[in-house]
């Protein structure tokens, strides 16, 4: 029925119309602002919608043209969208973090004419680079502060621009104008442009249908069983497929409510308040909140410590059994109970997770014992495999299939096959167009017979038909002596300690795995105050022997789980340094996602690399840092290195 | 903050002088803090105070909104002349300030800290404030509306319920000037307010600076150390050393004076 | 080895194998603690918001006591001479303020503290000028203060209460209750928490200190009259009674100068410790262990734990 109808509404603004007449008073969106809620609901939405559509159209926005939307999740950024597609022109969301030069390529390279931004900052980044943005008439901002003594000649507030399309639609002529183009839009055509970071080069934007883009979402909603009560917390990049996925389209489809918080430094209180029944977020955000969790215990009373303790051991028993259906003895289940009222509730409420019916998590691996963690206390988190190219869904993991390494069967209506080489090749319902303005790497990506290549090695697994990634294809390298060399997987491995931030690991082509790591300020911080260690600064600490110690106990481990598993027995890590600063997207080191670029970072750091494999016990190093206005600095540092023990060869020569 | 946070304007004009003070000397038994300072501070302008440690500046601070009491001068403000101030009429007068080493509610929230700020504001008495509904329900209302809208423009959401003794410095100066705010002063007195602080949060609170007093009006006197923010920030300048004035002007003037140079630009700090 | 079995085995056997006198003397001991906990109340509200270590409360106590037995004496009904009885604490707090302390303003504590001195013996001098030195009794029936006791098997045995006793410690906890709730909820109590925590800060918003001085000495002459209703519902009020409110340090130190719970539950542990120790280790030692036991728990607390149960913890960072 739901899907029936959505066939019918073969646009996001026809969805729109469609959920103000089915369900006019049902909220749609939230804001926190000035401390309180605020809520529209979808009629409200939707006569807001046209009156801003109304508006953009008045300042020259036609079919076809594209408007960047730059901020936070905002509602009237949303509506922008929103309008946007109203009037047939394209929106393009971009990382509000973005730095001016990157923005700049977006723009210009997308051809925006109007851009919808949130603040003062992105009418200065965006004034900055004007004069490379040749396309560009408007600026709309949502959040006047500091902007009344701008030369208006381009500017408008978002909120007049409201007010003035609310006073234009009165009259009848412009109102049907706006109802027919409206009308006039067609699944078919380009309903977004999401540009990707892209592990390397410039970002690509990849053009998404308004209908497969529908229709996708309109899978998922059925598969986890999502409707009009549901509750998410948009709290995601708006130029990240996730949101708008997650939030926009299945938000449209289903017709639940989005929430937007407050301010980024809020997000974990307005998801208690909120307590969403559906929840997206990369393994970071999961990793940092359990980070927190363990910090806050530690402080906690010995009692209580002691209490927690013993009741995720009862959780980490017997509550993913409870969760699968599988057997449980009944004092098993009891125990849990108990655990439940006095931690896993307290606690799930605390991370605002009270009312989670489903959560996904995506965009990379995530650790086992991580994602046990949170299942065991009874949240149902799944994992999916997905990209922007596919607006989103490859694979997902249905209830009760669920597993922490792989990443599920088949997400409904895609099809897989895996290219002789290893690496995975997808169709889907939501499968991009092409890449704006990009035939040669749209060429590229797409296999003669239609397919997406995904860049990604990874297979099935016999028995269960899950696929399984092992790492990006081009990545997955040979040390010297043949042995496979999967970086990812070993960074992974690490990253699962709290302990360690981002790792990045060496050794194609080389005769031994080596690796640089990034502590984690916060626990390692946590730590040291508890140990009594002193440490002014990050480079500091991160230098500090005992810091030093500590790491290389954690590698120690890891090197024993590889050297269980045959086929990675010779990645296990032979040296390693800390890092004396943290790898930043400002600096070029991570992308806008925060993923590792492995290869700009080794160009970088070679003076470092070298001396990982020169057998010196420290190296000199100085690199250049871009603060976040732009200005540079230069930052250097002797960075030490540790030696690691290696499980010996007899493991290893088994296997081989 | 929309009008209810403006100050009122009086009948002073833009470039009036908001405060003056007249030959004022200070001492502490025999040490002399501050000999026969005068200057004024127009209405609207960022005034800084600068000179080199135990010049003095902080005490013409404390002189002004009445933690000293001079032993010679005059205050004038807004036009009515003081041989003394006192805290209590500097605060209800329209005098708010911040102090050098941040002085806190410490075991208040920053919701709390900024409300406090309101007392002045607040007018129902003792024993409706007792049975707390009625007028000082309606009162709590409404001027947690203005602190909300001050947490806003501060950018200072996420610790609303921290109590502001567990928040780093950089924050804590921002919840004092929260609450300072809170007081819709027509003269904020800053001491220091980039003390500190690393270069991003100084950009900050530059910037938070700059849109108080464009935005709102708000007449600033502020002391600082950072030169190159003194020259950024403010439309005029004095230079204080020994307790003694030494140069009085714009930026450029007081940057140029052999008199500073000497004094105080010349030497590495 | 006698001795050994005497001091740390006997006393348990004792009560074990007779619950009922066990529970009574804790009962015992609570009760005496609500008065305790009441004095260091007052104590605590003063110290707070002005730093002053207020040596006069125990006197006040005394003084909040006569007051209300002179009013009631010169027939006026319990209500009016209730209600003068407080308007006479806030003359005492006003004048306070302006005699003392606002004079005194920027001294440091050491003056302020023997100010206090000087306010006790005045007290006292005043006092038994006007009440004379001779001990009153409060007339409680005019107060609606229920008479008598009540009685029930527990374990085996009977356990007494007096019904005064049970209405003491209802009254207390409501005006604990009260006073919490003032102090968090209301702007006077956010300003007087604002004075406590910094009274530059305080002063520099504009919150008067000399108002906030009133307040508090008027709410800890309140906390003291009913600390003196309470103590003379019981026995007499005499000038003797400021010896024992002098047990208000050792709860101080044991909760801490700056916490209201702190000084809640130091008076009970003081109260009930004391009395178990009287009953069951007294005899040992020949009794009047009562007098003395209260000074020698604080005086460990000095040694392990100087900052008290719930005080500020002092952190310093090196």
């Amino acid at each position: 029925m739901e899907a029936a109808q959505a066939l019918r509404e073969d646009t996001f603004p026809k969805l729109l119309a469609r959920n103000a007449r089915v369900r006019g008073d049902r909220p749609a969106i939230r804001h926190k602002d000035l401390g309180i809620w605020q809520t529209w609901s979808w009629a409200e939405v939707y006569a807001n919608v046209r009156a801003l559509a109304a508006s953009y159209h008045a300042l020259g926005l036609e079919r076809g043209d594209t408007i960047a939307i730059i901020g936070a999740n905002r509602p009237k950024l949303y509506w922008s969208m929103m309008a946007a597609q109203m009037l047939g022109a394209i929106p393009v969301p971009v990382y509000a973090d973005a730095v001016a030069d990157e923005m700049a390529y977006v723009l210009e390279h997308a051809q925006v004419k109007l851009a919808a931004v949130q603040d003062q900052e992105q009418v200065d980044k965006i004034l900055s680079i004007s004069d490379r943005l040749h396309y560009l008439k408007y600026i709309a901002y949502d959040w006047g502060r500091g902007l009344r003594d701008y030369d208006h000649a381009r500017l408008r507030s978002i909120e007049e621009l409201i007010q003035q399309g609310r006073k234009s639609l009165q009259d009848k002529a412009v109102s049907a104008a706006l109802d027919a183009s409206m009308a006039a839009g067609k699944g078919a055509d380009t309903s977004v442009i999401l540009y990707t970071s892209g592990t390397t080069g410039r970002s690509k934007g990849v053009m998404l249908s308004a209908e497969r883009c529908i229709n996708a979402a309109t899978d998922s909603v059925a598969f986890d069983k999502l409707n009009d009560r549901d509750e998410v917390l948009a709290y995601l990049p708006l130029a990240w497929v996730g949101d708008h996925y997650m939030n926009y389209a299945q938000g449209l489809v289903a017709g639940y409510c989005m929430s937007c918080p407050e301010s980024a430094e809020t997000v974990q209180q307005d998801l208690r308040e909120i307590g969403p029944t559906f929840y997206f977020a990369p393994p970071r955000v999961f990793e940092s909140l359990l980070t927190r969790v363990m910090i806050r215990m530690e402080d906690a009373s010995a009692p209580k410590r002691k209490m927690f303790h013993y009741f995720i051991g009862v959780a980490k028993k017997y509550g993913e059994k409870i969760l699968n259906g599988e057997s449980v003895p009944l004092s098993g289940r009891l125990m849990y109970e108990l655990g439940n009222l006095l931690v896993y509730a307290p606690l799930k409420n605390v991370l605002g997770f009270s009312r989670m019916r489903v959560g996904y998590t995506a965009g990379e691996a995530i650790g086992p014992e991580l994602f046990s963690f949170y299942r065991s206390l009874g949240l149902n988190l799944k994992q999916l495999y997905g990209q922007t190219e596919a607006f989103l869904y490859v694979t997902v993991q249905p209830d009760g299939q669920i597993r922490a390494d792989t990443v599920g069967p088949l997400a409904p209506n895609v099809e897989v096959k895996i290219s002789p080489e290893g690496e995975v090749l997808f169709k889907s319902p939501g499968m991009f167009l092409g890449y704006f303005r990009d035939e040669d790497r749209t060429a590229e990506t797409l296999t003669p017979d239609g397919f997406i290549k995904t860049g990604d090695a990874g297979f099935f697994e016999p028995q269960s038909g899950h696929l399984k990634i092992i790492d990006r294809a081009k990545d997955v390298g040979k040390l010297a002596n043949g042995d496979l060399f999967p970086p990812k997987y070993v960074e992974n491995k690490l990253k699962f300690y709290p302990n360690i931030k981002e790792a990045v690991a060496f050794g194609d082509q080389r005769d031994a795995v080596t690796c640089f790591i990034n502590i984690d300020i916060t626990a390692v911080g946590n730590w040291a105050e508890r140990n009594n260690v002193v440490y002014g600064s990050y480079q500091e600490l991160a230098g500090h022997p005992l810091v030093y110690d500590m790491i290389a106990a954690h590698v120690n481990e890891v090197n024993r789980s590889l050297a269980q598993e045959p086929m990675m027995a010779g990645a296990q890590i032979k040296r390693f340094l800390i890092l004396h600063k943290e790898l930043d997207a400002d600096d070029g080191e991570l992308t806008r996602t925060q993923k590792v670029r492995r290869g700009f970072i080794a160009e970088r750091y070679q003076p470092l690399i070298d001396a990982l494999y020169n057998g010196s016990q420290e190296a000199d190093i100085s690199t250049e840092v871009t603060f976040e206005d732009g200005r540079k600095g230069m930052i250097s540092a002797r960075v030490k290195i540790r030696d690691c023990d290696i499980v010996p060869v007899s493991a290893r020569s088994k296997a081989a | 903050m929309d009008a209810s946070v403006q100050t009122k304007t009086h009948n002073l004009a833009k470039g009036d002088t908001l405060l003056a003070v007249d030959n004022v000397s200070l001492s502490f038994g025999g040490v002399k803090a501050i000999t026969d300072v005068s200057f004024d501070i127009k209405k609207g302008e960022i005034r800084a105070i600068i000179g080199p440690n135990g010049a003095g500046k902080t005490s013409m601070l404390n002189v002004i909104n009445g933690f000293y009491h001079p032993q010679q001068g005059r205050i004038t403000f807004k036009g009515e002349t003081r041989q003394k101030m006192r805290p209590y009429v500097a605060a209800s007068q329209g005098i708010a300030r911040t102090f050098q080493n941040v002085a806190l509610f410490k075991g208040m929230t920053t919701l709390d800290n900024i409300m406090a700020g309101r007392t002045l504001k607040m007018n129902t008495g003792f024993f409706w404030q007792l049975w707390r509904h009625g007028p000082a329900m309606r009162e709590e209302v409404e001027h947690r509306h203005i602190v909300e809208e001050i947490i806003d423009f501060l950018e200072i959401q996420a610790i609303r319920k921290t109590p502001v003794g567990k928040l780093p410095y950089g924050l804590q100066k921002r919840v004092e000037l929260g609450r300072a705010l809170a007081m819709e002063p027509e003269l904020l007195l800053l001491d220091e307010p980039m003390a500190g602080m690393n270069l991003e949060e100084k950009e900050d609170m530059s910037r938070f600076i700059i849109d108080v007093n464009t935005q709102y009006g708000t007449t600033i006197a502020l002391i600082e150390h950072d030169i190159s923010v003194v020259m950024d920030l403010s439309d005029r300048v004095v230079v204080l050393e020994y307790g003694r004035k030494i140069a009085d002007g714009t930026p450029n003037q007081v940057k140029n004076d052999q008199t500073v140079i000497d004094a105080y630009l010349g030497v590495p700090h | 080895m006698h001795v050994l079995y005497m001091v740390l085995i006997d006393p348990f056997v004792q009560m074990v194998s007779a619950p009922d006198l066990f529970i009574q003397t804790i009962w015992e001991g609570l009760v005496a603690g609500v008065l305790y906990a009441l004095i260091a109340l007052g104590f605590v509200l003063i110290f707070k918001a002005s730093g002053v270590f207020n040596f006069a409360q125990g006197m006040m106590v005394v003084f909040a006591g006569l007051t209300l037995i002179a009013f009631q004496d010169m027939g006026l009904p319990a209500i009016v001479a209730l209600a003068a009885s407080i308007g006479v604490m806030y003359l005492l707090a006003f004048s306070i303020e302006r005699v003392v302390l606002r004079p005194l303003v920027n001294q440091p504590d050491i003056i302020l503290f023997m100010a206090t001195f000087g306010i006790t013996y005045l007290l006292i001098g005043f006092g038994e000028m006007i009440f004379g030195g001779e001990p009153k009794e409060v007339n409680t029936k005019a107060f609606w203060l229920p008479q008598g006791s009540i009685e029930f098997p527990v374990l085996g045995g009977f356990v007494q209460m007096q019904k005064i006793d049970i209405a003491a410690a209802i009254i207390a906890g409501l005006m604990i209750a009260a006073l919490a709730f003032f102090f968090q909820k209301t702007r006077i109590g956010r300003a007087l928490r604002a004075v406590a925590d910094s009274h530059k800060a305080a002063l520099s918003v504009g919150i008067s200190l000399n108002q906030i001085w009133v307040i508090v000495w008027f709410a800890a002459g309140i906390v003291a009259l009913v600390a003196g209703i309470m103590w003379g519902a019981r026995s007499n009020v005499s000038f003797a009674l400021q010896v024992v409110a002098l047990k208000a340090l050792p709860v101080l130190i044991l909760g801490g100068f700056t916490s209201i719970p702190g000084a809640i539950i130091g008076g009970l542990i003081i109260g009930v410790g004391e009395k178990l120790g009287e009953f069951y280790w007294g005899p040992l030692m020949g009794g009047g262990i009562e007098s003395w036991l209260a000074y020698f728990i604080a005086l460990g607390f000095l040694l392990f734990r100087p900052q008290g149960l719930f005080g500020d913890k002092i952190i310093e960072r090196i």
